[in-house]
């Protein structure tokens, strides 16, 4: 980069400042001073078992929806980067369409869905397979559901661009080589493939931790996420109280992604040690 | 030279949107009124709002909003106020106005005639509006040739089984399980102002809460589980079962014991605009006819006695202000819930992992 174009990134810095670093620092204001320096809103959440049980429970629920979506979503990926290319921009177009539609909206439809007189019972119902509606709705099951439809696209998105980057002549010259298609796509294709994946994991995961509409409209009453806690103090005006606990749920996030960072630069980038 | 030339720069970019956030906030002839939007805010865009504009010029700027008690704070911390009027919940509003964020209220514009009763008309606000959490009963889930009348009922799973719902709040439902174990209406706040009350309220709730299959977070949620079958009894928003029973849904609505709420409205201070908004005001509060038509409409009544001359005998008797319900129900204490919401919230959520 030369001196002279070194200037064209300030606008993009101003932007990540004030968009970004004041918010993070206003809050850490907000949490810290009322005025005088205080640890009183720490002091409350680490002081009262059920905000820890209820973040517990977040970091939980965080840590489920984000595999289920690998799980889920990696063999979408694969099977739609393994179609011809003329078929791909379809699947991915279905992929995508629930993207489009509102959270509130997709919600709504898991409840006609699982209802106690809803569409899966009616059918359960009808085919003889049960006596008495399953109690579906309401339930920490119906969280799960609903979430990892709702961030499934994300995952697919995420481990697609990842592959569509892999060299598939390396996967060919394993075959050739002498490997069968469960060995070269397990030394070849899935470490490849895997750190793409693991953004994919991560993305779910924090964005599952500020969830709180799902749990609240098909959730039981044990499903609070910290979302939920937040947008109530945040209502009541303790706002000094909401930023600890999102300050908490910052500090536990980065946490959490820089070991994932450790292990993944630990055991990734390294499949011909790993075949050895 | 550059020194100067940089700070005249800084300040420049600094003026920048001060100056556009003056430009907005001038426009003399506009109204902003912060409501909670959807169907409510049709029916009064077309029983007020364009009356209004049509009688004084004025435009009204219906805005949908929620939290508006923190949208307060922070229009109170930025010294930028940019609600003319707000609608407000009872603990909104017991914050907004210890907080001093209203403007006190000239009656003699707001009222001039003296036609609301003293309930309704606070120093820095006006009730505008009424609604009641009541007990929700599918009248075909009943068992034969029995009535569900009260809370206690309610707590009655033997001689009432079937699948109940609550909301997920602790204001109301205290109330209701203090009823339920047979308090009087006008005990139940000195009571539960003390640990013993509290601990009573708590205790009942245990019994109740195995039976409870949902704790509903939206109004909408209660009809929804009613029509769907998913709940026989629930604590709903009256308006919300008047609109399920028009769809045909058997669904009847207890008054006893229900939770009367005012919904207020209230000049923000930090308005320029504060003649519009009590001409405004004097609009919404003081036309019987519109009030009964609106009543009619969204079953969230004002307090105004003259629209029930408007109103036929069978709509007035499903209005939560109407006499015969007034005097089964209790008023929601706005000021008891903002000193001790924060406190009993964390219980309640407590409680609700156990």
């Amino acid at each position: 980069m030369s001196p002279g174009q070194k200037w064209t990134v300030l606008p993009a810095l101003a932007l990540a400042l004030v968009m970004f670093a004041v918010p993070v620092a206003l809050i850490f204001r907000e949490a810290l001073f009322d005025p005088a320096f205080t640890l009183t809103h720490f002091e409350r959440f680490f002081g009262r078992p059920v905000f820890q049980s209820v973040f517990r429970n977040t970091l939980m629920v965080a840590t489920i929806v984000a595999t289920a979506c690998l799980l889920i979503g990696y063999p979408m990926a694969l099977f739609i980067v393994t179609r011809p290319p003329r078929w791909r921009p379809l699947l991915l177009f279905l992929v995508l369409v629930p993207l489009w539609m509102s959270i509130l909206v997709r919600t709504y439809a898991w409840m006609v869905v699982l209802g106690r007189e809803g569409m899966l019972n009616h059918a359960l119902l009808t085919l003889g397979l049960i006596e008495t509606p399953l109690q579906m709705l309401y339930t920490s099951g119906a969280v799960y559901v609903a979430m990892v439809q709702i961030l499934l696209p994300i995952m697919v998105i995420t481990c697609y661009s990842a592959m569509t980057e892999i060299d598939m002549g390396l996967v060919r010259a394993a075959r050739v080589m002498g490997a069968g298609p469960v060995r070269a796509f397990r030394h070849v294709f899935l470490p490849l493939s895997l750190e793409g994946a693991l953004t994919g994991w991560a993305v779910i995961f924090i964005l599952s931790l500020g969830f709180f509409i799902v749990p609240a409209l098909v959730g039981g009453r044990r499903d609070a996420l910290i979302g939920n806690m937040i947008v109530n103090q945040v209502a009541q005006t303790n706002w000094g109280f909401a930023a600890a606990m999102a300050i908490v749920l910052l500090a536990a996030t980065i946490i959490l992604l820089a070991l994932l960072r450790l292990l993944a630069s630990k055991f990734l980038h390294s499949p011909r040690q790993e075949s050895t | 030279m550059t020194g100067i030339t940089k700070r005249h720069l800084m300040a420049g970019a600094l003026a920048l949107p001060l100056a556009a956030g003056g430009a907005f906030a001038a426009q003399a002839d506009t109204l902003t009124v912060a409501g909670s939007g959807g169907g409510l805010a049709q029916v009064m865009d077309m029983l007020y709002d364009q009356p209004f504009t049509e009688a004084t010029g004025i435009q009204i700027n219906a805005l949908a909003t929620t939290d508006r008690a923190s949208a307060l704070q922070a229009m109170m911390r930025s010294g930028n106020t940019i609600w003319d009027v707000a609608e407000l919940s009872p603990v909104d509003y017991a914050i907004a106005s210890t907080n001093g964020w209203l403007v006190p209220i000239d009656w003699s514009r707001a009222d001039p005639d003296g036609l609301l009763p003293d309930e309704a008309r606070l120093e820095d606000a006006a009730v505008v509006a009424t609604y009641s959490t009541i007990l929700a009963v599918r009248s075909d889930r009943l068992p034969e040739g029995q009535a569900m009348q009260s809370w206690a009922d309610f707590w009655d799973v033997e001689t009432f089984p079937g699948p109940r719902g609550l909301q997920n709040s602790v204001m109301d439902n205290l109330e209701f399980a203090l009823l339920a174990d047979g308090v009087e209406r006008a005990d139940i706040y000195d009571l539960l102002a003390t640990d013993e009350g509290v601990d009573r309220a708590f205790a009942m709730l245990d019994e109740i809460k195995p039976h409870i299959t949902a704790w509903w977070t939206a109004g909408a949620q209660p009809v929804q589980m009613l029509a769907d079958g998913e709940v026989a009894f629930t604590s709903a928003w009256n308006g919300r079962i008047t609109q399920l029973q028009a769809e045909g849904v058997p669904a009847d609505m207890i008054w006893q014991g229900g939770a009367l709420k005012p919904s207020y409205m209230a000049i923000i201070r930090g308005t320029d605009m504060e003649d519009a908004a009590h001409e405004y005001l004097r609009m919404l509060l003081t036309d019987a006819e519109r009030a009964a038509q609106f009543a009619e409409l969204v079953a969230y009544p004002a307090m105004l006695p003259q629209l029930y001359d408007h109103l036929s005998a069978e709509a007035g008797a499903n209005l939560p202000t109407h006499p015969d319900n007034m005097d089964v129900q209790f008023v929601t204490n706005a000021l008891f819930w903002a000193e001790h919401m924060d406190r009993l919230r964390e219980r309640w959520d407590e409680w609700m992992l156990e």
